[in-house]
């Protein structure tokens, strides 16, 4: 069985149009993330959050009166998983566990012929949640330059630029998604440690794509030595097309297995790849390939400048 | 096939290695099913029967994270504000007025509260001995002083939750220093919130408690053990049969005990120690110390002994006053074996550590021995006085939180209230009774930080979204690669299997922890595993359609796939290593299980089918399909 046969689709003549298409997607993403955000995990945000599950489905707005009796008006509360299922998260600090002992006991007096079991209860301190922001994007930052760093010594620099600029648009996009797509409640989507894996996970996932496509162009260029450098990464993209499509589709398979199927917990983080494998396909062809194309022309016309300008005779004085 | 016969060598020896790694997790598996069928007594005597297995395959298994299993995950961290609010002395508006700064400033900021103190004061003009030390010492002697403070009152915390937890009975707790003033608990399975709280936070009892009479504790031990063996509580036992001669150590009378008893070594002794437990159900448990009546019980038979000596039946036959604590640690006795020490001492302490005002591990300079010296306020030295004169050459046991560190023998009455604690084995236990002594009073209250909590029910209900998730995922993608690749997906799929035998494999032979990410590591992996099978079959079709044979595409499509397999494998480990370093718990689960399922796809994806591949090509050319 076979899908895609012997190809020869002109991807590199058509970046310019694709360039467009990338930067419409992030700048929608950007605007998204500018005004909604993606809301913040516990982890992150600090507070407390307490997630009970209800014998008997109850309405959020009953919930809500109940915790603004004990001044907790402003928290977050969603369902969660089934409808008995309710998610309360504040970000409101006390001493200890105060805030999740009054959440569970005011539930449990308020909702006498309800039975109410607690799933699920996290305090974290604010000074925990300030310090994971930090470590978190100096870990995104990390990978992307170790991500620089690999590429740009395994292959050549431009290499490396080219897919560390394709990552930080896969990266861009799925947040921009992210942030657009965290008002659908199934998804769970929030910014926690569990989305900062998916972020990392998709950084190691997505250069996969890419390191196959430079591969194939760095064996080619031993090949065909003559061959015009657009003509020939078309030429490597087209030969590696059904094993990138392959390979990112049965990875694409797992995790929408993992975001219907699975719990919970991991369905933001499946969500989030699930766009970033999609994303890192298409960038490793029209970002990561298109950037080198580009680079690399720039730097041959340069060249012939620079031999032009060397082969003009010196004029007589 | 002859080339290749080291490599076959190697992957038999990797896959039994697998298998005997995934064993115990297999049994363990097992034995929770039998004991949920059983119920008290017959589960008692069940684990009893096969404390050994059960101990050792539930150590050797795969560990299930707290969001898996449940339970409590507690970071506390010492209240450096309060602490230099309770050891601040001559306090005033002005520190009061700093010390709110500070605790404002400390909430939020990374810098440690002493730092912040200092330069508050400095920015003041203010000397920090106003308020700390004494006036002859420097600001940076006093801050640094208080810092050790800080750190002392973790170490101490440390203790008394170590002890705590032990007594309260979780299953496998983990519990550790994190930085300078840190404490990291985990308690799996733990369900009632509130105690766990109790435990960790309320301030540590430390008492001092006389020890009982030789003849009343061994004539208590008796009853209770005629008691068991169905006779009348009257009935005497020739105590010489139980009670064992004191011999001048205590690591001695064990190695007499056991030999005599031949309890674990020798298997002929069995029937006879068999008896022997009939006849006395308890002192077959505990073997008693004739002339200080200190009890012996071998580390496994622990529980046992607590099970017994919490039957209401059994707790009648011991007096009001009277009361049974254990030693803190097990120490090994000639014969390997770890033991405990059970003391029967006076219920009413005789005096509490709450008069203790310092205590020092240190070295004895005429023997170069390690000590404790203790010393005691003028309160508290009365009593001392009264208490040593009294009880001279009797054991006097130091108990923090009712288990017994220490049981030093008074030797003189004790005048002015500094002691001397002699008779240490080493100075580390010196350290650990200094620490100990200084539990009573705590400067520095500890507060919970971080509490994450999982109730069981949520933890089973992941494991069941994740395996069903996991299955599905293999179906889909192994009946891809069959119907795509044909036959050579059916060696993919083999390679998958023996891939995720592999990680989980190395799951427990690390005594790592599988966590709820961690399955969605192993679910992702097995969508990137075949990755590798496919960037080599598309190869071998490329080979194959340019006209080689068979066997030479197999090898090209190999060897030329190999440079890009390995780059992106790397990358996405590299990605690996530094998630690890990032994340807590359950998500360095998941950087865990992606890292060694790259490890084990580059062996089982690309090692193990290319081996397979040789074989086939060699004998049965006719199965190899590409698709």
């Amino acid at each position: 069985m076979r899908f895609i046969g012997k190809t020869n689709i002109k991807f590199i003549e058509k970046r310019k149009f694709w360039y467009a298409i990338s930067a419409i997607v992030i700048l929608a993403g950007l605007i998204s993330l500018i005004f909604r955000g993606i809301p913040l995990g516990i982890d992150f945000l600090g507070g407390t959050e307490v997630i009970v599950r209800f014998e008997k489905p109850v309405s959020i707005g009953e919930v809500r009166n109940a915790m603004a009796q004990i001044g907790l008006a402003k928290s977050e509360i969603k369902t969660y998983g089934s409808r008995n299922e309710i998610l309360i998260r504040t970000s409101e600090q006390a001493e200890g566990t105060k805030i999740s002992e009054m959440i569970s006991s005011t539930l449990i007096s308020k909702f006498k012929d309800n039975k109410v079991e607690i799933l699920n209860e996290e305090k974290v301190g604010p000074r925990i949640g300030a310090e994971l922001r930090k470590k978190a994007l100096y870990t995104v930052i990390l990978s992307l330059i170790v991500m620089l760093v690999y590429i740009g010594l395994r292959f050549k620099p431009i290499y490396g630029l080219g897919a560390v600029v394709a990552l930080f648009h896969d990266v861009l996009v799925t947040l921009g998604f992210c942030s657009i797509f965290s008002a659908v409640p199934y998804l769970n989507i929030e910014m926690n440690q569990t989305l900062l894996a998916a972020l990392l996970t998709l950084v190691g996932l997505s250069v996969n794509d890419t390191v196959v496509v430079f591969d194939r162009i760095r064996e080619n260029l031993k090949l065909h030595k003559a061959m015009d450098f657009i003509a020939l990464v078309n030429k490597s993209i087209n030969e590696t097309l059904s094993r990138t499509i392959i390979t990112s589709g049965t990875t694409i398979m797992v995790l929408i297995v993992l975001l219907v199927v699975g719990s919970e917990v991991t369905r933001g983080f499946a969500f989030a790849l699930i766009i970033g494998m999609i994303t890192g396909t298409y960038s490793s062809i029209y970002v990561a390939s298109s950037i080198v194309v580009d680079f690399t022309l720039a730097r041959q016309r340069k060249a012939e400048k620079e031999k032009l300008l060397k082969k003009q005779p010196i004029p007589a004085k | 096939m002859k080339k290749n016969r080291w490599k076959i060598i190697l992957i038999i020896i990797s896959i039994a290695g697998a298998l005997w790694y995934l064993y115990p997790t297999y049994k363990d598996i097992q034995y929770q099913k039998k004991l949920s069928e059983l119920k008290g007594e017959d589960s008692l005597k069940f684990v009893q029967q096969n404390i050994d297995d059960i101990q050792k395959v539930k150590q050797k298994r795969i560990k299930l994270g707290l969001d898996l299993q449940g339970g409590m995950y507690v970071a506390l961290e010492v209240d450096v504000v309060k602490m230099l609010d309770n050891l601040a002395k001559n306090k005033d508006e002005t520190f009061r007025q700093i010390l709110a700064e500070v605790k404002k400033e400390a909430l939020v900021s990374e810098e440690p509260a002493t730092s912040i103190l200092l330069r508050k004061f400095q920015e003041k003009g203010i000397r920090l001995s106003r308020y700390y030390g004494d006036i002859r010492q420097s600001d940076a002697e006093i801050i640094s002083e208080l810092e050790k403070q800080a750190e002392d009152a973790v170490d101490r915390a440390l203790e008394v939750i170590r002890n705590r937890v032990d007594k309260y009975g979780v299953a496998e707790p983990s519990i550790h220093k994190q930085g300078a003033n840190r404490i990291i608990v985990e308690l799996p399975g733990v369900k009632n919130r509130e105690e766990v709280r109790q435990l960790l936070q309320s301030t540590a009892v430390l008492e001092f408690k006389l020890l009982k009479p030789v003849d009343v504790t061994i004539k208590v031990m008796q009853s209770i053990d005629n008691y068991l063996a169905g006779k009348g509580i009257s009935d005497t036992t020739d105590t010489s049969q139980v009670a064992l001669k004191s011999d001048t150590t205590k690591k001695d009378t064990i190695k007499t005990i056991a030999s005599e008893l031949g309890v674990d070594t020798a298997t002929a002794g069995l029937d006879e120690f068999e008896k022997f437990k009939k006849e006395h159900p308890f002192f077959a448990y505990v073997r008693v110390d004739e002339q200080t009546g200190i009890g012996f019980v071998n580390a496994r038979d622990r529980r046992i002994v607590e099970y017994i000596l919490s039957r209401p039946d059994v707790k009648n036959l011991i007096p009001p006053d009277f009361e049974f604590v254990w030693s803190a640690k097990p120490f090994t006795a000639q014969d390997g074996n770890q033991y405990y020490n059970l003391l029967a001492v006076k219920k009413d302490p005789e005096i509490t550590g709450k008069v203790i005002t310092e205590a020092r591990a240190t070295i004895d300079p005429e023997n170069n021995l390690p000590i404790v010296i203790m010393r005691m306020n003028s309160e508290g030295a009365r009593e001392w006085a009264r208490i040593t004169g009294a009880n001279i050459n009797r054991h006097i046991a130091i108990i923090l939180d009712g288990t017994a560190y220490s049981w030093p023998v008074v030797r003189t009455k004790i005048i002015g209230g500094s002691s001397q604690i002699e008779g240490l084995d080493s100075p580390e236990e010196a350290r650990l009774l200094e620490i100990v002594l200084k539990a009573g009073a705590l400067p520095a209250p500890l507060e919970i930080i971080e509490e994450r909590t999982v109730g069981p029910s949520l933890g089973e209900d992941s494991i069941q979204k994740g395996l069903n998730a996991a299955l599905l995922a293999f179906a889909l993608i192994t009946l891809f690669m069959i119907v795509y690749y044909s036959t050579s997906g059916i060696v993919a799929n083999l390679a998958l299997i023996l891939n995720i035998g592999f990680i989980l494999a190395v799951l427990a032979g690390f005594n790592a922890t599988l966590t709820l990410p961690g399955i969605a590591g192993i679910i992702l992996t097995i969508g990137v595993a075949v990755d590798a099978n496919v960037l080599i079959y598309e190869r071998i079709r490329e080979e194959l359609s340019v006209g080689r044979t068979l066997r030479s595409a197999i090898d090209e499509g190999y060897s030329k796939a190999f440079s890009a397999i390995f780059d992106s494998n790397i990358t996405t480990f590299l990605t690996g290593l530094i998630l690890y370093n990032f994340g807590a718990g359950p998500i360095q689960g998941f950087a865990l299980t992606i890292m060694i399922g790259i490890l084990a796809n580059l062996f089982s994806a690309i090692f193990i089918t290319k081996v397979l591949y040789d074989i086939l090509a060699e004998k049965y050319q006719a199965v190899i399909k590409f698709g």
